[in-house]
């Protein structure tokens, strides 16, 4: 079997699994954003539909308040909805139980559940978020999912899901430098094509992959769901074991895949001459060398979002700002992901350069991800994750996505270039 | 319900990639009109990759609202194909279905033996047969209605 099928036969009690195969999993890790005890999918909210289930089903409490986390994606709540949805989160808290990360604590919840060791080899996690995929990087199996979805979990700590195929992309060749996670994974998606993995599982491996740090890895599965795919993993290393030692309490059982796991197809990318990548409007798989976008004036430039605002990034971004300014008419946001990269880089002085700069820097939360902030006929060159029209505000607004250090050269340029031109 | 007999309904059309955003409001994103020109029982007929992006159950739920009976495309998101069924609404994968049927074509679906019948010329397509427990769960109109039940048979 493949990392991805052993974990789920373990999820589900079976000892073997294959693709086709329904299964119930019990899952390890349920992850929840505050946006979903919001009265919005359902006017009951997420909260009043439980507590109607389990009246329903005659049972008191939530299956695991252990394996339970929330987080405040927006801090402080701009909408009295969401303050509203919040307040519920913390009487779920309180009558229930479950962890919640708020204030300083907080972040964007990828990041948060990442960073605070609730992430962990060979675990079973779905997440109330589409881009809860992105905890695959640690060599996990993880998956989003829908409202209806998480009230179940709440209540029976299953959920059903149907065995996909495995695809597996082996990254080769020595990556040069200034080649980062999110430029590698839209030269993936662009070469994949729309639907190139749809409803797969894929699993990365080759050897290029030991250089490929956690950073980039969690941007490379945070794009999993763009490529319409369950989930994506990169199989746990050196590099994860250290990184979730560091994070957590290293108590963990990593899972690998048979040496005869059974793989629907396997891809090959080489990323010994790559050029940094840049996805033009419309989808993210729109993806292109850099130099085909280059000369596409900007007006707004953003770092941030569960996809790219991690400490690694905000590094680079400080390289190419650092005695720069954001050119005059361009308005520069950089929100960091979570406040553990925020208040890191405030000791590293990033926070500094990057005022200097002129660009914005805000309190880590999704923010203009996931708030309109284009006008019809704006243009944006993004380190998001979704391109789609009127992701970002008005539908004739344009989205770019690019690594960090891209948006940063495009802050500094006014246009889209090649980030390797201000080294 | 879906789960239980075949599902008859007239086919709208729609393309490659729609995102859940812009399905949002039953598929205000693509034809802010739809809404108005759909009736009860209507089933979507779209391409490659449909309701992909945001896990937002406001999109699914404005189709399911709308009344779709049904939604077949070359491929649907993950998130959204286990969403719709979880809200009782049959959303089948089924490559070939966009040069299949036609806009006001009328189809009927049988979900267990996964059969797609043109009503207009007969020609009939198979997909992958649902699985016991999704024809389950449509059955009895999503997954809190059936664990609803599946408790109370327990008890």
């Amino acid at each position: 079997m493949t990392l991805s099928e052993k974990i789920c036969a373990r999820a589900a009690g079976l000892s073997k699994i294959g693709p086709g195969d329904m299964i119930t999993a019990e899952v390890d890790k349920l992850y929840i954003k505050d946006l979903r005890f919001a009265k919005g999918e359902d006017p009951r909210g997420l909260y009043g539909v439980f507590k109607e289930l389990l009246n329903a089903m005659g049972i008191h409490k939530a299956w695991d308040p252990a394996k339970v986390i929330i987080n405040f994606d927006e801090q402080p709540a701009r909408t009295k909805k969401r303050a509203e949805g919040q307040l519920t989160a913390r009487k779920f808290q309180e009558e229930h139980g479950a962890t919640i990360y708020q204030g300083e604590m907080g972040g964007i919840g990828h990041n948060v559940m990442v960073e605070r060791g609730h992430v962990r080899p060979g675990e079973f996690i779905v997440g109330a978020d589409s881009h809860s995929c992105t905890y695959g990087a640690l060599g996990c199996f993880s998956t989003g999912i829908g409202f209806t979805e998480t009230v179940g979990v709440l209540a029976t700590g299953k959920i059903w899901l149907k065995i996909p195929q495995t695809m597996r992309l082996l990254l080769t060749g020595k990556p040069p430098p200034w080649i980062w996670g999110k430029d590698i994974v839209l030269r993936i998606m662009a070469e994949l094509g729309p639907n190139g993995a749809v409803n797969k599982s894929i699993e990365f491996g080759g050897e290029a992959v030991k250089d490929i740090s956690i950073e980039s890895r969690l941007c490379i599965c945070n794009m999993a769901v763009e490529m319409v795919a369950l989930n994506a993993v990169f199989p746990p290393d050196e590099k994860t074991v250290e990184y979730v030692k560091q994070v957590g309490d290293g108590n963990f059982a990593a899972v690998h895949s048979d040496p005869d796991a059974g793989y629907e197809s396997s891809r090959v990318f080489d990323l010994s001459e790559m050029e940094p990548f840049v996805a033009t409007p419309g989808l993210p798989c729109n993806g292109q060398p850099i130099s085909g976008a280059r000369g596409t004036k900007i007006d707004q430039a953003f770092i941030g979002t569960c996809s790219n605002a991690r400490i690694e990034d905000l590094r680079v971004a400080a390289k190419i700002l650092k005695g720069r300014q954001v050119r005059a008419g361009v308005r520069m946001v950089i929100t960091p992901a979570s406040y553990g990269a925020y208040f890191q880089a405030r000791e590293e002085g990033l926070l500094e350069i990057f005022q200097k700069a002129k660009a914005m820097v805000t309190v880590p939360e999704c923010g203009l991800c996931v708030r309109p902030s284009l006008a019809a006929g704006e243009v944006c060159l993004s380190s998001g994750n979704r391109n789609f029209s009127g992701r970002m505000g008005d539908r004739e607004a344009k989205i770019y996505l690019a690594s960090p250090a891209s948006v940063a050269a495009g802050a500094v340029a006014g246009e889209i270039v090649d980030p390797r031109e201000l080294l | 319900m879906a789960g239980e007999q075949g599902i008859r309904g007239r086919v709208w059309k729609f393309g490659d990639c729609l995102d859940s955003g812009n399905i949002d409001g039953v598929m205000a994103g693509v034809d802010p009109e739809f809404r108005k020109k759909v009736r009860a029982g209507d089933i979507i007929v779209a391409g490659i990759n449909f309701g992909m992006g945001s896990s937002s159950e406001h999109a699914p739920r404005s189709l399911k609202d709308a009344g779709i009976a049904a939604v077949v495309a070359e491929s649907v998101s993950n998130i959204y194909l286990r969403t719709l069924i979880n809200l009782g609404l049959p959303a089948i994968e089924c490559p070939g279905i966009s040069g299949f049927a036609e806009q006001g074509d009328e189809l009927e679906i049988d979900l267990k033996s996964g059969k797609i019948q043109n009503l207009r010329n007969g020609q009939v397509k198979n997909f992958p047969p649902f699985s016991e427990h999704a024809i389950g769960l449509l059955s009895k109109g999503g997954l809190i209605p059936y664990l609803r039940a599946s408790t109370r048979s327990a008890s």
